[in-house]
């Protein structure tokens, strides 16, 4: 599915002294089966965004688009089955005895048959590498269980967009690994991920298009090179190196995963 | 977002924020008790003017604090009603089938929503000028003649004082456990009153689970600065009575007793 929001404005208690204004006109789309990286720093509205692709807030003014057909005249259920959003923090709505259970949530709430249910949870739990966690406490493991079983409770819907918000914080770097791998092997598999993090890092590893936010607006969109080359001050540590070395070498071209920037330096190297 | 609760602490400067906690507290529960000691509406009326002069000298913006009273604004009109429908004093002044209201129904259900709005700000009034740690202190202060019968005045003020600080945070958390599980599917709105009451099982579940996790890490933090309980604890703020405050007090005997007096 093709999901845009079009200048989507949102405000928090309007009306009040309290008002805030988190988003001030964001137009984006998230094509089929590609992941979009969403970059920004603390309170530029990333958070907020994401809750608007489900529709979980919804906008005060723009509008979300389901394959061009206004999100709000379709029924909520389904399109938060197809749009499988995951919290910051996700493990802390863990809340059945296992995690079999919790994973078996969602599609339970779907009204699919046990044997249904059942093949889905196992499914999403071995794609998360979560298979031998199926009949323990999810209030018994490790936090990096905790976070891969709580992906699973979203995944089992089988949605057609997946949206992991900060799905890496405070976990360790193999975990990390882990996780981008994962985002690979779905978009692989045709879902499309849209990936929020203020790890530039990360994103460049798996990120096919990337949208900064700043203040609630749009800063920039479009490939990693496209947004990272603007203002390599604030781009990831390969983009930095390598924007450096471009000065003397422009050869180097502009390249933005690990691997890459790496094949580019032995290349110049042996240039 | 947090947004605001009724009651809460109003920082703005003024002489009514700036009285010993325990003048306050003491002198609201006089006027508490007092309320009940009124009989007359020109009594109540009376107090009720003393209040508002009050309200102003607090320099809370007159919307704010009203707002305070929108919540028990049902429980008033449910008491004028009843009073208004089976009161049978005074002089008839419409009749409409069996359907009447008489004179003094209509004076005693005044009578009685003055009393319950005077009650509610004035509990009002002591919590939007006094910070809850001031307030905390207070009340540990005026418990403390307790702590002979081992009572423990200091514990008690501090759980109080936690739970106040912690009510917006589990809001903020609950919201966002809600947020996780309608993602998941999860329907609030829809079903009787048992289903929607089960369907609150997925939050409530999580969010005691938290509670007890932030308890944890709150009590090591408190333990990892030193914090061993009353015993010997100095305050960094010390509560000093001063003369305004006793004649505060005063001033609040008197305006009851006018009160009691008409």
């Amino acid at each position: 599915m093709r999901l845009e929001l079009r200048d989507v404005r949102y405000v928090y208690a309007p009306g009040t002294p309290f008002e805030v204004e988190a988003l001030r006109g964001v137009s984006l789309v998230v094509e089929p089966g590609e992941v979009l990286g969403i970059v920004g720093g603390t309170g530029s509205g990333k958070s907020t965004l994401v809750q608007h692709m489900n529709l979980l807030l919804t906008p005060t003014s723009g509008e979300v688009l389901v394959d061009g057909v206004d999100a709000t005249t379709l029924k909520k259920s389904e399109l938060r089955r197809r749009v499988g959003l995951v919290f910051q923090f996700p493990e802390s709505a863990l809340f059945a005895a296992t995690v079999e259970e919790d994973v078996a949530f969602a599609p339970r709430q779907l009204a699919l048959d046990e044997k249904e249910v059942r093949e889905r949870v196992l499914e999403s739990l071995r794609v998360l590498g979560a298979g031998e966690l199926a009949a323990r406490s999810p209030f018994a493991l490790s936090g990096g269980e905790k976070r891969r079983a709580a992906i699973a409770g979203v995944l089992a819907m089988r949605p057609e967009i997946l949206v992991l918000d900060e799905p890496t914080a405070g976990l360790d770097p193999a975990t990390r690994e882990d996780f981008l791998a994962l985002i690979l092997g779905l978009r692989n598999a045709g879902i499309s991920v849209v990936l929020v993090s203020h790890d530039l890092d990360e994103v460049a590893e798996v990120a096919d298009r990337v949208c900064a936010l700043q203040e609630g607006r749009v800063l920039a969109v479009g490939t990693p090179a496209e947004v990272f080359y603007r203002d390599p001050s604030q781009a990831p540590a390969t983009v930095r190196v390598a924007s450096l070395l471009r000065e003397s070498k422009p050869e180097i071209g502009a390249p933005v995963p690990f691997g890459e920037t790496l094949d580019a330096l032995r290349a110049l190297r042996g240039a | 977002m947090a947004s605001r609760s009724l009651g809460q602490f109003y920082p703005v400067a003024s002489p009514v924020h700036d009285l010993d906690p325990r003048a306050k507290i003491l002198a609201t529960a006089v006027f508490v008790v007092g309320l009940f000691l009124i009989d007359s509406t020109v009594g109540l009326l009376s107090v009720a003017a003393a209040l508002v002069a009050l309200v102003a000298v607090s320099r809370i913006p007159a919307g704010t604090f009203l707002l305070l009273l929108r919540p028990v604004l049902f429980i008033v009109a449910l008491t004028v009603l009843f009073q208004v429908l089976f009161s049978r004093e005074g002089v008839t002044l419409v009749e409409w089938g069996f359907f009447e209201v008489r004179s003094g129904g209509l004076s005693l259900g005044f009578f009685l929503a003055l009393r319950i709005l005077l009650l509610v700000s004035s509990a009002g009034l002591l919590t939007s000028t006094t910070a809850p740690v001031a307030l905390a202190d207070g009340i540990e202060d005026l418990l403390s003649p307790l702590k002979r019968v081992r009572f423990p005045a200091h514990e008690v003020a501090m759980m109080m004082t936690i739970a106040l600080r912690f009510i917006p945070t589990l809001g903020e958390e609950a919201e966002k456990i809600k947020g996780a599980q309608a993602a998941r599917g999860a329907d609030f709105s829809e079903g009787g009153p048992l289903r929607r009451a089960r369907s609150l099982v997925p939050v409530l579940v999580p969010l005691t689970v938290g509670a007890f996790r932030r308890a944890d890490e709150l009590a090591e933090a408190m333990e990892s600065r030193g914090y061993r309980g009353g015993e010997g604890r100095t305050r960094y703020r010390e509560l000093r009575f001063r003369k305004r405050d006793a004649l505060a007090l005063v001033l609040t005997a008197l305006v009851l007793l006018v009160g009691v007096l008409l």
